[in-house]
C-alpha cells in the first residue's frame, strides 16, 4: 500500500548540507501497522513529513496504493491528504474554538462524508459521548488526544500518520490511549505509521522499523 | 563600576534582544510611534508657526506696519494723498494694494503688492536680498512673484502667465517670494495697479511711529482719511484659537491611533517577553531592577520615537502647511508664510507626548508582568480565553466614559470640554467595541446551522482572532467615526452655505466698483433691463474687542426681503425702519452672548449709540461680529460710511445681461468691475472646499494609521496562528477554504466596527455642529446626514482590509513550507 | 569729473543686481542711451534739469561750515537719477526712472548720514520741468530754487532727528568741465557731460538733536554731471578732491586707481572769477601719507590715507590736504569717504575730499 524507494534527503544548515536520509526503503500493506523507531535527529519526522506531502525527497519515491506521487502538484497532495491521509501530532492540533463533536467531524466533513455509525462507535469507544459539546480546553490532555483521534478515523483514510501520539501523556494515559488508538485503527481498517522512540508503544504494532544512519530496518521482534 | 549597573547593563540588553528578534514587531511598535507622533506634532508644528505668523502680524511684506491708513469710506487710497504725505516726510508710510482675484479656471488667488523702494525696512540684509531680483518686477514684461506651493496649486512654471476670469492676464509667473507674502501672488503696485486697472491703494502701511510722529501724521492726514492702529495680531489669535483647538483634537486622535498601534505590538511581545522577564525574575533580578530596565527601554523608544516622528511631522507639515494656511487666509485673512520652522519646544513637547504615550502603551503592559507572581506569570493558558476578562474590563471602562460624557455635556460651556466630551464618547465606543464583536460573533456561531460547519468554524474562528483584531478594530472604530462625525459636519456646512449663499446672494450682478457712480441707473425711471437693485452702505468698527461690520440695507430690496434668518422675534419693526432696531448676524447671539431683543451700545461719531437686536441671521463664514441696520439709520449715525457694493436684478428678457454690460461700460465700468451671481457662489464654494482640505487630509491620515494598525494586527495574528495553519493544511484544507476562515471573521469584524462608527458619527457630528460649531465660530446649521460619506468609507475600508489581507497572504505563503516542516515538532 | 558719476552707477549697481555683477552692469555698452558726444553745447536753464535719455545724471551739494565759534561743520547732498531702461517712458506707474538721494551732515559732535531711494513717474522724487522753479526732491528732501536757475535756492532735509536748511547764492558763472562740457575720462572714449560751481556762498540753520538751532555760513560746491556709459572696466577706485583757496581760486583734482598700478590725474584750477583752466596728468601731483585704520563697529574697520600732498608744479604750489574729522565713512550700500578737509601748505583753505575703493 506504501512504498518507500530510495528516499534522500538533506536539510541545508549554515556549516553545509546535512544529509538525513540516504536511500530509505521502505514497505507498509493495507491494514498493517508499523512503528518507526530511531534516536533524536535521525529523521523519523522528516520521513513522515515526506509521506504526508508537507515536505519533498531529494531523490526516490513514494508509491501510494501503487501509485507514484512523484509527479503530484499542490493540489493532488491536499487531496491526498485530506481523503486518504490523517495526522496526528503530540500536540493534538484540535481547532480551540470549535466544540468536541465539530473537532471530530472536522476531516470527515472536508471529505463530506460523515458516517454517522462510525462516528457514533468512535465517540463510545474512545468515551467521548458525554463530552461532544465541550471545547478543547475543558478536556484533558487524554481526552483531547482522543478526540484528535476520532477526528483522524471518522473519514476512514488509508493511512494514519502519527507522530508520537503519546509524548505528552503519563505512561497509564499513553497505554491506555495506544491500545484504543491501534485497536480503532485495525476496526476501521487504515493502515497505521507511527514515529515513537518508545520500545513499549510500539510493541503496540504489527511492524517495527528502525532508522539508523539514513536508512531502514526492518525490526524482528 | 559598580555590580549594580553592570546588573542593570545585562538586564536591559537581555529586554532590548528581543526587539532584534522580532524585527518585525519592533517595526510596527516604531510605525504606530512614528505615525502618531508624526501626525500629531505635523500639527503641533503648523500651529506654531501658524501663531508665530501672527506675532508677526504687526509686519508687512517684511516691513514693519504698526498702523494702517485708511479711508472713512472703503474706496482705494489716492496716489496723491500717499506722494502728499511722502513729501511731508511721513517716510514711514507705504502704499499697499490687496486684492481677491478669479482665475480663469475660477479659482480664488490672493494678490498683495507694494512698491519694494518705499518699504521702510530697518534691515538692509532683506533690502539686498530683494534688490537682487527688483529689477525683474519693474521691467517689462514684469513679474508676478509666487510661492512654490501657490504656482503648484495654480499648475504654473516660471514664465506663466496667469489668465483671471476677467480677461485681463497677469504678469510672467516667478518662484520667488517677497518675506511675509504667505500663499499669496505679490507684484510691483505699479504694475498691480496698471494689470487691474486699479483707483489707488487699498490702504497705506505705516511702519512705526513715535507718539510725536502719531500727533503729526494724524494732523497731516487729509479729512477723508484715517489712522488705525494694526490690532491684527490680537484679533487673529483670538479669532484662529478654535481652528487650532479643532486641529489639536484631530491631531490628538492621530495619536491616539497610533498608540493603538504600539499597544497592539507590545501586548504581542509581552508573549515571548514574558519569558524573558520570568527567566530574569527566577534567576534573581528584582522587581527595582526591571523597572528601571524597563524604563531605560521606554525612553530609549520615547527619544527613537521622537526624533523620527518628528521628522515625519515636519514633512508632514510641509505637506499640509498650504491647506492650512489657505484656510486661515480664507477665514481670517490670516497670512501665514511657506517657511516652517522647527521650534526647540516642539522637540521637547513630542518627546514628552511621546513618553507619556509609551508609559502607558508599553510601560505598564511590562510594569504589569514583572509584578505577577512568578508562577502565575509562567503559566500562559488559552490566550484568546483570557481575552474575555480585558473585554469585560474594557466594557466597564467604556461604561464610565459615557457616564462622565453624559456627566459633562449639560455644563458644555467651553470649546476644551466640547472636545473632552467627544474623547469620552470615542474611547467610550471604543472600549466597548471588543465586547460588542465577541458577543456577536458568538450569537452568529450559535445561529449556524450544523450543515453550515465551514462557516461556524470560520465564525468561531473569530473569536480566537479577537484578542490580536481588537485593538486594531478599535483604532479603526475611531478613525471611522472621526472620518464620518467631521465628513458630516463638512457636509452640513456646505449644504448650509449654499443656501445660504443663494439667498444672500440673489441678485443677478454684483457691482464690486465702489468708484462707480450707478446712481442715475438705478434712480427711477429705472431703465427696462433692470428689475431692482440694492445699494448698500457701511463701515467697520470694533466692537467686544473685535473688528465688527455695520452695513446699511433697503430693507425694501429683493434680498433684505429674504434674509437667511435663524432666529427673530418683531422683524417687522426692523423692516419699518424703526430707529433704534436692528437684526445682527449669529456671531453676535453665540460669541458675544446676546439675545433676542437685548440692547447693544455701538460707538458712533457722536457718541455711543443703543439699538435692540430684534433678530439674528446666518452669516457663514464671517470671522467678525456684523449688524443690519437700515440704510438711513447708517447714513444718519455713520456719516463716514461708504458704499459697499451694489446688487442689481435683471428684467427677465433675454437682452437685459447685454444691456446692463452695456450701460455698466457706457458708465465707466471696466470688465471685472462686475461680477454675476453664479460665479461669486462658485468662488465662495471653492473657497470653502479648499478652507476645509485640511481637514479632509486629516481624515484620510487617520484612516491610514488605522489601516497599519490592522495591518499590524493582521501580522501579529498570522504569526501567532501559523502553527494552526499548518496543521490546517496537513487536515488537506485547500488555500480557498482557509482563506475564507480567517477572512470571515475579519470582514464581519470589520462590518461591525463600520456599522457601529454611522451612528457613533452621527453623535460625534451632531456634537459638533450643535456645540463646538456654535462655541467656535458662532455659526448654526441644520445636520445633514448622508449614507454617502459612510459609503465612501465602507468602500476605502474594504480596500484597506482587503490589501492588508492580501499583504499577509502573500507573506503567509512564504512562512507556510517552512511551518509546514516543523509541524509536530516541539517548538510548533 | 567723472569720478563721482562712477559712484553713482556703483549705487545704483549694487541697487539692481547682485555684487559680482555690479561692474558687468557699468560697463554695459549703454546701447539705446543717448551717447555722450563732443561738441555738444551746453544751454541753461534745460541742462540743469533731467536727461531720462542718458542712463546716469546727479545734482551732487557739499558745503564746508563754521558756527559762530569757528567750529567746521560740513554736509552732501545729492540726487542721483538713472533709467533703466532706454524706452522713453518716464511718466506714470511704467517709469523707468529710478531716484536716489543721499546726505550726510558733519558736526564737531559727529556725522550723521542716510540714503533714499524712490521710483519715478509718480511724484515721489524728481526735479521740475522745463519753465517752472528749479526743483529736485526726494519724499521731503529737496533743493527748490527761487527762479529756473538752480541757484539762489534753498536747500532742506533731516538725517533722523537732525535737520539742515540751507540758502545758497553763486555770482560767478558755472564752470563747464572738460572741453566746454564735454568731459572724457578714458582713451575708449566714455565721457560725460560735467559743470560745476566752486564758488557757492552757503548760510544754513542747523537743527541737531535736541533742537536746538545754530547758524553755519560757509561756502559750497556744486556738481552736475549726466551720462550713458560711465566705467572703464579697470578702474578700481579714486581719490577725488574739492578744494576751496583762501585766496579765491578753487582747485579741483582725482586720482583713477587702476588695476595695474598706473593711476589716471586730472583736475581744474577755477579762478576767484569763475574762469577755469583743466589740468592734465602731467600738470598734477598727488600723494598719500600713510593709511590710518577707522573703526567702523561690527567689528569691522577700513584702512585709508586721510592726509594728501597736493601740488601744481608748473605752478610751483604745494599744499597738505587733512581730514578735519577722520570717521566721515558712509556706510551705505556703496560704502566709502566722504568728508571735509583742511588744506595748508602754498595757501591755506578748506574743502571736500572722497575716497572710494578702500577696504
Amino acid at each position: 500500500m506504501l512504498q518507500l524507494t530510495a528516499i534522500h534527503k538533506a536539510f541545508q544548515q549554515p556549516d553545509g548540507a546535512v544529509p538525513v536520509l540516504q536511500g530509505a526503503n521502505l514497505n507498509l500493506n493495507a491494514g498493517a501497522s508499523a512503528a518507526l523507531l530511531g534516536e533524536s535527529g535521525s529523521g523519523k519526522s522528516t520521513l513522515l513529513h515526506l509521506i504526508a506531502g508537507l515536505d519533498r525527497p531529494d531523490s526516490g519515491d513514494i508509491l501510494f496504493q501503487g501509485r507514484s506521487t512523484r509527479a503530484f502538484g499542490e493540489a493532488e497532495w491536499t487531496a491526498f491528504r485530506r481523503r486518504d491521509l490523517s495526522l496526528v501530532f503530540q500536540q493534538y492540533h484540535l481547532i480551540p474554538t470549535l466544540s468536541v463533536m465539530d473537532n471530530v467531524r472536522l476531516q470527515a466533513r472536508l471529505n463530506a462524508q460523515l458516517d454517522r455509525e462510525l462516528e457514533a462507535h468512535l465517540l463510545n469507544r474512545l468515551g467521548l459521548t458525554a463530552l461532544t459539546e465541550r471545547l478543547p480546553h475543558q478536556l484533558s490532555g487524554g481526552q483531547q488526544q482522543r478526540v484528535a483521534i476520532a477526528r483522524a478515523l471518522l473519514h476512514r483514510p488509508a493511512l494514519v500518520l502519527a507522530d508520537e501520539p503519546t509524548g505528552n501523556l503519563d505512561e497509564h494515559s499513553s497505554k491506555a490511549v495506544m491500545r484504543l488508538f491501534t485497536e480503532l485503527v485495525k476496526e476501521t481498517g487504515c493502515s497505521l505509521l507511527m514515529v515513537t522512540h518508545s520500545p513499549t508503544m510500539a510493541a503496540f504494532l504489527d511492524h517495527r522499523w528502525y532508522l539508523h544512519n539514513g536508512q531502514l530496518m526492518a525490526g524482528t521482534e | 563600576m559598580k555590580p549594580a549597573w553592570i546588573a542593570l547593563y545585562w538586564v536591559v540588553t537581555s529586554l532590548i534582544s528581543h526587539h532584534r528578534r522580532h524585527l518585525l514587531q519592533t517595526l510596527f511598535l516604531l510605525v504606530g510611534l512614528v505615525t502618531g507622533v508624526g501626525l500629531w506634532s505635523a500639527v503641533q508644528v503648523i500651529n506654531a508657526h501658524a501663531q508665530a505668523s501672527y506675532a508677526e502680524a504687526d509686519q508687512l511684506l517684511g516691513a514693519q506696519a504698526s498702523d494702517w491708513i485708511r479711508p472713512l469710506s472703503d474706496q482705494a487710497v489716492s496716489l496723491q494723498d500717499y506722494i502728499d504725505l511722502r513729501r511731508q516726510g511721513f517716510r514711514q508710510v507705504f502704499p499697499v494694494l490687496e486684492r481677491r482675484l478669479t482665475t480663469a479656471d475660477n479659482e480664488p488667488v490672493w494678490l498683495i503688492a507694494t512698491d519694494l523702494l518705499s518699504l521702510p525696512t530697518s534691515d538692509t540684509e532683506t533690502q539686498t536680498a530683494a534688490t537682487g531680483a527688483w529689477l525683474g518686477l519693474v521691467t517689462p514684461p514684469y513679474q508676478t512673484w509666487l510661492p512654490e506651493g501657490l504656482a503648484e496649486q495654480l499648475g504654473l512654471n516660471e514664465g506663466d502667465q496667469l489668465a483671471l476670469a476677467d480677461g485681463r492676464v497677469l504678469p510672467p509667473a516667478a518662484l520667488q517670494t517677497q518675506t511675509q507674502q504667505g500663499q499669496r501672488l505679490f507684484m510691483d503696485i505699479g504694475t498691480a495697479i496698471t494689470v487691474l486697472d486699479a483707483a489707488g491703494f487699498s490702504y497705506l502701511a505705516v511702519s512705526s511711529l513715535s507718539p510725536d510722529e502719531r500727533e503729526r501724521l494724524q494732523a497731516a492726514l487729509p479729512e477723508h482719511l484715517q489712522l488705525i492702529r494694526n490690532q491684527q495680531r490680537l484679533d487673529l489669535t483670538e479669532l484662529t484659537q478654535s481652528l487650532h483647538s479643532h486641529l489639536n483634537a484631530m491631531s490628538l486622535l492621530s495619536f491616539a491611533v497610533g498608540l493603538f498601534i504600539v499597544f497592539n505590538a507590545v501586548r504581542f511581545s509581552l508573549n515571548q517577553r514574558r519569558e524573558t522577564l520570568v527567566t530574569l525574575r527566577e534567576m534573581g533580578v528584582g522587581v527595582g531592577t526591571l523597572t528601571l530596565a524597563i524604563g531605560i527601554e521606554t525612553l530609549v523608544w520615547s527619544l527613537v520615537g521622537a526624533s523620527v516622528g518628528l521628522s515625519l511631522g515636519y514633512a508632514l507639515g510641509l505637506f499640509l502647511l498650504p491647506s492650512v494656511a489657505a484656510t486661515l487666509q480664507n477665514l481670517y485673512g490670516a497670512v501665514v508664510d511657506s517657511q516652517l520652522l522647527l521650534q526647540p519646544s516642539a522637540w521637547l513637547l513630542a518627546w514628552l507626548i511621546t513618553l507619556g504615550g509609551l508609559l502607558l502603551a508599553l510601560a505598564w503592559p511590562l510594569w504589569q508582568q514583572v509584578r505577577m507572581p512568578i508562577l502565575a506569570a509562567r503559566s500562559s493558558g488559552e490566550h484568546w480565553l483570557a481575552d474575555a476578562t480585558a473585554r469585560h474590563r474594557l466594557l466597564l471602562t467604556s461604561v464610565i466614559l459615557f457616564g462622565l460624557a453624559l456627566l459633562i455635556y449639560p455644563n458644555l460651556k467651553q470649546l476644551w470640554q466640547g472636545f473632552a466630551i467627544l474623547a469620552l464618547l470615542l474611547f467610550g465606543a471604543a472600549f466597548a467595541l471588543p465586547s460588542l464583536l465577541a458577543g456577536v460573533l458568538k450569537a452568529l456561531v450559535r445561529a449556524t446551522p450544523d450543515s453550515a460547519w465551514l462557516w461556524r468554524w470560520a465564525l468561531a474562528d473569530g473569536l480566537a482572532q479577537l484578542p490580536a483584531l481588537r485593538t486594531a478594530m478599535m483604532a479603526l472604530l475611531l478613525a471611522l467615526t472621526a472620518n464620518l462625525g467631521v465628513e458630516t459636519l463638512v457636509g452640513s456646512f456646505r449644504t448650509a452655505l449654499e443656501s445660504w449663499l443663494d439667498q444672500r446672494l440673489a441678485a443677478d450682478l454684483y457691482i464690486q466698483n465702489d468708484r462707480l457712480d450707478l446712481s442715475h441707473l438705478t434712480a427711477a425711471p429705472t431703465p427696462a433691463w433692470l428689475a431692482a437693485s440694492h445699494q448698500r452702505n457701511g463701515l467697520t468698527l470694533r466692537w467686544q474687542q473685535r473688528p465688527t461690520q455695520i452695513r446699511g440695507l433697503d430693507t425694501g430690496a429683493p434680498d433684505a426681503l429674504s434674509l437667511p434668518m435663524a432666529n427673530s422675534s418683531g422683524l417687522e419693526r426692523w423692516y419699518q425702519g424703526e430707529p433704534d432696531v436692528l437684526i445682527a448676524n449669529e456671531q453676535v447671539q453665540h460669541l458675544a452672548g446676546v439675545k433676542l431683543n437685548d440692547w447693544v451700545t455701538l460707538p458712533s461719531p457722536a457718541g455711543p449709540t443703543e439699538w435692540q437686536v430684534v433678530g439674528f441671521y446666518h452669516d457663514y463664514g464671517n470671522p467678525y461680529f456684523q449688524f443690519y441696520l437700515p440704510y438711513q439709520s447708517v447714513v444718519q449715525h455713520w456719516p463716514n460710511a461708504a458704499p459697499q457694493g451694489l446688487a442689481l436684478w435683471l428684467s427677465d428678457t433675454d437682452e437685459s445681461l447685454v444691456q446692463a454690460e452695456q450701460a455698466l461700460i457706457e458708465a465707466g465700468a471696466q470688465p471685472g468691475d462686475w461680477f454675476e451671481q453664479a460665479s461669486i457662489v462658485d468662488v465662495s464654494l471653492r473657497i470653502f472646499d479648499r478652507t476645509f482640505a485640511i481637514t479632509a487630509a486629516m481624515n484620510a491620515l487617520t484612516l491610514l494609521v488605522a489601516g497599519i494598525a490592522l495591518l499590524a494586527s493582521l501580522f501579529a495574528i498570522h504569526d501567532q496562528r501559523l502553527p494552526s495553519y499548518a496543521h490546517w493544511r496537513s487536515l488537506g484544507l485547500h488555500y480557498r477554504e482557509w482563506l475564507l476562515i480567517i477572512a470571515t471573521p475579519l470582514v464581519v469584524a470589520t462590518s461591525l466596527t463600520w456599522l457601529a462608527s454611522l451612528p457613533l458619527g452621527a453623535v460625534l457630528a451632531w456634537i459638533l455642529i450643535q456645540d463646538l460649531n456654535v462655541l467656535s465660530f458662532g455659526w448654526t446649521m441644520p445636520l445633514q446626514w448622508g449614507l454617502t460619506p459612510a459609503f465612501r468609507l465602507a468602500g476605502l475600508t474594504a480596500l484597506v482590509v482587503l490589501s492588508t489581507v492580501l499583504i499577509s497572504l502573500v507573506r503567509l505563503h512564504w512562512q507556510m513550507p517552512l511551518a509546514l516542516r516543523k509541524l509536530g515538532g516541539n517548538d510548533a | 569729473m567723472n569720478i563721482r558719476l562712477i559712484g553713482v552707477a556703483l549705487l545704483f549697481a549694487a541697487l539692481e543686481a547682485s555684487a559680482q555683477d555690479v561692474y558687468q552692469v557699468l560697463r554695459a555698452s549703454g546701447d539705446g542711451f543717448e551717447q555722450v558726444t563732443p561738441g555738444r553745447a551746453l544751454s541753461f536753464p534745460e541742462d540743469h534739469l533731467a536727461h531720462p535719455e542718458f542712463r546716469i545724471e546727479w545734482w551732487y551739494l557739499t558745503a564746508n561750515l563754521t558756527d559762530d565759534q569757528g567750529r567746521d561743520y560740513g554736509m552732501h547732498w545729492t540726487l542721483f537719477r538713472q533709467s533703466l531702461r532706454p524706452d522713453g517712458a518716464t511718466e506714470g506707474w511704467s517709469s523707468n526712472q529710478v531716484w536716489m538721494a543721499h546726505a550726510s551732515i558733519t558736526t564737531p559732535e559727529g556725522h550723521v548720514f542716510e540714503e533714499r531711494f524712490a521710483r519715478g513717474g509718480i511724484g515721489q522724487a524728481g526735479v521740475s520741468n522745463q519753465n517752472e522753479p528749479f526743483n529736485a526732491w526726494l519724499d521731503d528732501w529737496q533743493w527748490q530754487a527761487e527762479g529756473l536757475e538752480p541757484l539762489p535756492a534753498t536747500v532742506d532735509f533731516s538725517i533722523g532727528e537732525q535737520a539742515l536748511n540751507l540758502r545758497l547764492d553763486a555770482s560767478t558763472p558755472w564752470v563747464l568741465q572738460g572741453d566746454r562740457g564735454y568731459s572724457q575720462k578714458s582713451a575708449a572714449g566714455q565721457a560725460s557731460y560735467y559743470y560745476s560751481q566752486p564758488h557757492i556762498q552757503v548760510e544754513a540753520d542747523y537743527t541737531n538733536d535736541q533742537g536746538d538751532v545754530i547758524v553755519l555760513s560757509g561756502v559750497g560746491w556744486m556738481d552736475r554731471e549726466w551720462s550713458s556709459q560711465p566705467l572703464a572696466p579697470d578702474q578700481l577706485g579714486w581719490d577725488w578732491f574739492s578744494l576751496h583757496l583762501d585766496d579765491g581760486h578753487a582747485l579741483m583734482v582725482y586720482r583713477l586707481r587702476r588695476e595695474d598700478g598706473n593711476h589716471d590725474l586730472s583736475g581744474s584750477w577755477v579762478t576767484p572769477e569763475g574762469t577755469s583752466t583743466s589740468l592734465g596728468a602731467d600738470q598734477i601731483g598727488i600723494q598719500a601719507a600713510a593709511p590710518v585704520s577707522l573703526q567702523l563697529g561690527n567689528a569691522r574697520g577700513v584702512t585709508l590715507p586721510l592726509t594728501w600732498r597736493i601740488a601744481l608744479p608748473e605752478k610751483s604750489l604745494s599744499w597738505e590736504v587733512e581730514a578735519i574729522y577722520p570717521n566721515q565713512w558712509l556706510d551705505t550700500q556703496f560704502p566709502y569717504w566722504e568728508g571735509p578737509v583742511r588744506v595748508s601748505g602754498s595757501t591755506g583753505g578748506i574743502g571736500y575730499m572722497e575716497l572710494t575703493g578702500y577696504e
